[in-house]
């Protein structure tokens, strides 16, 4: 393999799609954050959403590809949601301790996925099921380089295109964002001003498991169209990494992802390339970058004020 | 904790049995749950869970089995109580999981022809210093800047496995084995080898470590002066601070204590069971330390029992696969349960009304105070 | 002389509010009255009832009995929000204000949008610059909370109630925060809120800025109405007089042994405070073996931030602090320097889910006896705490009862058990008798006079002046972060003691100025 143009499309291209999850469970996840809760269930939000889709595509198999991969993804967001919704009500009910409810999440989401798996495929193994149909974009795809990276994909990337600057906007131009944003620096405000922090922060948290479901739908249908067990295999924590990178900016965590997601195709293909640095390396860099802006190498990385501590009124 | 302080064996008795009861009670929720899954699976609950007994305990291969499958999560464990103890989430037990198997590989490997007991005791403490060494970071980042450790550990955790996968790569690996299946380093020297407990089983010299780790550090957190320092800090750091105890340097000691307690997790699975350093070995240890930890509130000597549960566990999942067809990742959805059950609050507090209050020993539960 | 006051129109009547916290009554039957255009005062200490009464107003919390009215007619509060649709505007002591948001996005927080859900920023953003050119209070409308000083945050929060059409504008402590040149600009917005027919109730603890601002007075004390006047014709005694909490009842014990050895030795001390205002400003003061120097003043003027220096917990930033000639990084770490009782003492004195015995090891657990090679003995530390116990009636259950279970006295006789183990050479007591009954307040004045006679010197830090009166040997007032003079501790020194924490220096006192 040569380092030519040929290349650079067909890295450009993989790093869009492997991005693509990504950006859909980061833009949830910022949300999440943004209105104090720590969502590290992400990972397995994503894995339930991955086999809800494939296995509601599996299901529908006859039906009209779009379809099917439309009823997968909302069956993906329904399934994200609804752990979210547990999380959400240990963490901001319960007040438990948010790193502890997540992992849990994790784990059982592993749990969930690897039985009903077998139970719905047997030992049959993968099976493709329709996924989201692709979409040549007409005169956008024809412009030389840039064309073919960018416009020629599964219609979920397009989705993943428009959200972050769509999140974006409701987060800083609307009272919702207004009150997730306050939510998740000083609550006692919120809750002053005659507005429910916990509300605003179930709907911030449902909202992100819906986002991390698609992004699992993303995952399975958007190219390989199948289900592994334990398909996302660390993703979602890659997301909170873009998510502290991303300065907890819908979009600025989606520029992290994107980079996230070239690294990860780089290293798809680095041996290939042989251009001698080993794949482990390009690899754990967006974990390093992240832990590099954790702790304020890469520029001021300033939490929600409130992120991680439950909220009760009469406290100081 | 609570030997040796002057409480009458009633006393302890009865708070040891009103501490075990919500993780006890937890259990056995999740086993509810968890049956009802497999009954809409289509299997009776009861055969699928005997035949997980069996697999754990019905045998002498069963429970060698078990005890195996305890060694890296006791060890693990027992590096995320500690933590847990003076307040601190160390969530990349993982990671130095990993460092502490490939420090330890390393000197493992060496062929320096010497006598397996220095040997093995210099393996283990390169273990050690391989797992204190991946804690330092964060650990520095948390004592003196403030940072929260949970994100800067959980990423390190991947940095590590990577790292290590690196380290044993057939074709670039410092240590890895050329034109091997899989990626491996060399066999360790026989001499560094944990020996075997019982014959023709895998069930290794790790596990009496692990068990004695565990009652040291049950004297060291509740017996000596820096157990007390850790315990200060868990419990009320403001308070701590104004009896003079200097937080930062507490912070870094029990992060390098934790990371290097988890070091040793690595660095046994590698002298006592695999002999090799493999890519990707770990399918979670770290991980289940978290678990383990919780469900032994932070208790050393719980974890002995919470490592063997989760073990006993992971060792029937296999016999009751084979037994009931049910896979072996049920026993995940159990530990997951468990967890969540153990975190609702109104779990706790339904007991605590149910038992009557019994008299409240001093350092309730680190979950209360949550 | 009241004349004037009927004919204007009532705005706010809050009518005998009662208001418990189970056994704690915080309001006993207070009734407080608000003039249209009038600055009303509510004066009173830490505790008196202030804040719970403004709660009761503001909705977070519902009166046990008791009415409120406004302009003439009965009203209930349910929550912050109809507060503010009736229009009450509160600024808060702890700013309402999330510090990741600009000003103008918090003025409208929670307020209902033109064209939901989008947000009006643009015209929120002219309307918040308007009312500050009007009212000539500065602000940014686009910068973010965290930039803005504390006084352009106070700025802010009044904005923020007047942008809602307050038309009673509460303002709690609000000088406290705020430089001195500041406090002359908000006195200012203040009287212009006021002539426009606004209703403003000032709540202070500071003399000073209530005789210079207000029209009308209500001074509380222990959750009771001890008086209501207009300004005129209160003095700083009367007004002292009123908020001062129990009788002088506690006689004075033995004259104080005169030492020579100096224990404690600040020279012009300056620091700064957690929110970066100055906290010390200039402070000397000198402290012998066996005697109790009594620093009296009301709270945040300092007193908090100079326990905090002389334990080492506080950077100084000029001048030296020395405690038997060592420096304060040593205070807690070397035995016998410094025994501290701090003022939370839940919060920094104790460790709840400790037991007893635990407690009173907490600085000297690293010691032999309590611990030889490294291990503890368990034993040992039982054994002193049973010891302690007695000596100190402690009333608990056993040394190895957790301590969050003792009541509030015995709490406190823990920690001072603790801290006056190694016969220390300097004790630092930061409001000691806080939120404890009559009989345990006398223990712990007994306990720090006993260790006054073992030879220690003793700083206690008290706004009961009664209690500095009866206790101290000498008394010194704070002000603003510096020591304004010393008096000896007899009654009649009262009206010097007030104006000194009213800001007037002891010299400008003595000169002859009329109290």
């Amino acid at each position: 393999m040569q380092l030519d143009v040929a290349f650079l499309i067909d890295w450009g291209s993989a790093a869009i799609r492997l991005a693509t999850p990504l950006v859909l469970a980061a833009v949830g996840g910022v949300y999440a954050e943004r209105s104090g809760v720590f969502n590290i269930g992400i990972e397995g939000m994503m894995l339930s959403g991955a086999f809800v889709a494939v296995a509601v595509s599996y299901f529908l198999g006859a039906a009209d590809p779009a379809v099917a991969s439309l009823c997968a993804a909302i069956a993906a967001m329904l399934a994200g949601g609804g752990m979210a919704f547990v999380h959400a009500y240990l963490s901001i009910t319960r007040r438990a301790d948010q790193i502890i409810s997540g992992a849990a999440i994790n784990i059982l989401a592993l749990g969930l996925t690897n039985t009903l798996y077998r139970v719905v495929w047997g030992s049959a193994g993968r099976e493709r099921v329709a996924g989201f149909p692709t979409i040549r974009i007409p005169i956008l795809a024809d412009i030389p380089v840039l064309g073919p990276i960018l416009f020629d994909h599964s219609l979920i990337v397009y989705v993943a295109y428009v959200l972050p600057f769509i999140a974006a906007f409701v987060l800083f131009r609307t009272t919702w964002g207004l009150n997730i944003r306050a939510a998740g620096d000083f609550p006692l405000a919120v809750d002053t001003a005659g507005l429910s922090v916990t509300v605003t922060r179930y709907v911030a948290v449902v909202f992100s498991g819906m986002m991390a479901g698609l992004g699992g739908a993303a995952l399975a249908l958007g190219a390989v169209r199948y289900f592994t067990p334990g398909m996302t295999a660390g993703r979602g924590f890659i997301v909170l990494g873009a998510i502290v990178f991303g300065r907890w900016n819908p979009i600025l965590a989606s520029f992290a992802c994107l980079l996230f997601g070239a690294a990860d195709a780089l290293q798809l293909r680095a041996q290939a390339l042989s251009i001698g640095i080993p794949y482990q390396f390009l690899v754990m860099l967006p974990y390093l970058l992240a832990v590099l802006a954790i702790a304020g190498a890469i520029g001021r990385s300033s939490p929600p004020l409130a992120l991680g501590r439950p909220y009760r009124r009469g406290e100081r | 904790m609570a030997i040796g302080r002057g409480y009458s064996l009633r006393q302890m008795l009865r708070t040891a049995a009103y501490r075990a009861v919500t993780p006890v009670l937890s259990v056995f929720l999740a086993f509810l749950v968890s049956a009802a899954i497999i009954i809409a699976v289509g299997t009776d609950p009861i055969v699928a869970f005997g035949s997980m007994l069996n697999g754990a305990f019905g045998s002498q291969t069963a429970l060698a089995t078990t005890g195996v499958r305890m060694t890296p999560i006791l060890f693990t464990g027992l590096a995320v109580a500690v933590s847990f103890r003076a307040g601190i989430f160390n969530v990349g037990a993982e990671g130095q999981l990993y460092l502490g198997a490939a420090f330890g590989a390393a000197v493992a490997l060496l062929p320096i022809g010497l006598p397996a007991f220095i040997h093995i005791p210099l393996a283990l403490i390169a273990g050690f210093i391989g797992g204190a060494a991946w804690a330092f970071v964060p650990g520095y980042l948390r004592a003196y800047r403030g940072v929260s450790e949970v994100v800067t550990t959980l990423m390190l955790n991947f940095v590590a496995i990577q790292l290590v996968s690196y380290l044993v790569d057939p074709l670039v690996g410092p240590i890895g084995e050329r034109g091997a299946a899989y990626a491996q380093s060399a066999v360790i020297d026989p001499a560094a080898k944990l020996p075997i407990l019982l014959r023709g089983t895998s069930l290794h010299a790790g596990l009496i470590l692990g068990l004695a780790l565990a009652v040291a550090l049950w004297i060291l957190i509740g017996y000596t002066r820096l157990g007390f320092r850790m315990r200060m800090l868990g419990a009320n750091p403001i308070a701590a601070r104004f009896a003079g105890v200097k937080s930062a340097r507490e912070i870094m000691t029990v992060m390098l204590l934790s990371g290097g307690i988890a070091g040793l997790a690595g660095a046994v699975e590698v002298i006592g069971l695999r002999y090799r350093l493999f890519d990707h070995f770990s399918p979670g240890y770290g991980y289940d330390g978290i678990a383990v930890a919780l469900l032994a509130n932070s208790n050393p000597l719980g974890v002995i029992l919470s490592s063997g549960f989760f073990a006993a566990l992971r060792a029937g999942a296999n016999s009751m696969q084979q037994a009931t067809g049910i896979e072996t990742s049920v026993v995940l959805i159990i530990q997951a349960l468990t967890i969540l059950f153990l975190i609702f609050r109104p779990l706790r507090d339904w007991i605590g009304s149910r038992a009557g209050r019994p008299p409240r020993l001093a350092q309730d539960s680190l979950i209360d105070a949550a | 002389m009241e004349d004037g006051r009927h004919q204007t129109p009532e705005l706010l009547r809050m009518d005998r509010i009662t208001k418990s916290f189970g056994p704690l009554l915080a309001d006993d039957a207070v009734t407080l009255d608000v003039r249209v255009g009038e600055i009303h005062a509510l004066l009173g200490e830490n505790g008196a009832g202030k804040s719970t009464l403004m709660k009761v107003l503001y909705g977070l919390h519902q009166p046990d009995s008791g009415e409120i009215w406004l302009d003439g007619r009965q009203i209930t509060i349910g929550s912050p929000h109809e507060a503010v649709a009736h229009g009450i505007g509160m600024v808060h002591q702890q700013f309402m204000l999330v510090p990741n948001l600009t000003a103008t996005e918090n003025v409208i927080l929670g307020m209902r949008a033109e064209r939901r859900p989008m947000l009006d920023l643009a015209a929120a953003r002219k309307r918040l610059v308007e009312l500050a050119r009007e009212y000539d209070l500065g602000v940014d409308p686009d910068a973010p909370v965290w930039q803005m000083s504390l006084g352009g945050q106070q700025r802010l929060e009044i904005l923020k109630a007047l942008f809602r059409g307050a038309r009673l504008l509460v303002l709690d402590e609000p000088t406290a925060v705020l430089a001195p040149s500041e406090v002359g600009g908000l006195f200012r917005i203040m009287r212009q809120l006021a002539s426009e027919g606004r209703g403003i109730v000032f709540i202070s603890h500071k003399l000073s800025e209530v005789t210079e601002v207000s029209d009308h007075v209500t001074v509380l004390r222990l959750g009771r109405v001890t008086g209501t006047l207009p300004t005129r014709e209160a003095t700083a005694h009367t007004l002292a007089t009123m908020m001062v909490g129990r009788e002088i009842s506690l006689a004075r014990t033995t004259a104080p042994v005169v030492g020579t050895d100096t224990v404690l030795e600040i020279s012009g001390v300056h620091c700064v405070t957690d929110r970066g205002t100055p906290g010390l400003t200039g402070v000397d003061l000198v402290v012998r073996k066996g005697e109790i120097l009594g620093i009296a003043g009301v709270d945040g003027n300092g007193q908090r931030e100079l326990v905090e220096c002389i334990a080492g917990l506080r950077p100084v930033t000029a001048g030296t602090i020395l405690v038997e000639g060592r420096p304060p990084s040593s205070a807690l770490r070397e035995p016998g320097l410094l025994g501290l009782v701090p003022e939370d003492r839940y919060e920094q004195g104790l460790i709840g889910d400790f037991d007893v015995s635990e407690n009173l090891v907490l600085r000297a657990y690293q010691r032999p006896p309590y611990s030889t090679n490294g291990f503890l003995r368990w034993g040992r530390i039982r054994d002193n705490a049973t010891q302690r116990i007695a000596a100190f009636d402690i009333r608990c259950p056993g040394p190895l009862a957790p301590v969050r279970s003792l009541s509030g006295g015995n709490q406190q006789k823990v920690v001072i058990a603790r801290e006056t183990q190694d016969d220390p050479a300097l004790i630092v007591a930061s409001q000691p008798t806080r939120g404890l009954d009559v009989g345990a307040v006398e223990s712990v004045l007994n306990l720090l006079r006993q260790q006054r006679d073992r030879g220690a010197a003793v700083v206690f830090v008290s706004t009961e002046l009664s209690e500095v009166l009866a206790l101290s040997d000498r008394v010194v007032v704070m002000h603003k972060g510096e020591v304004m003079g010393e008096v000896p501790p007899d009654p009649a020194a009262l009206g010097r003691i007030g104006e000194m924490m009213m800001g007037r220096s002891l010299e400008s006192i003595d000169a002859g100025a009329v109290a």
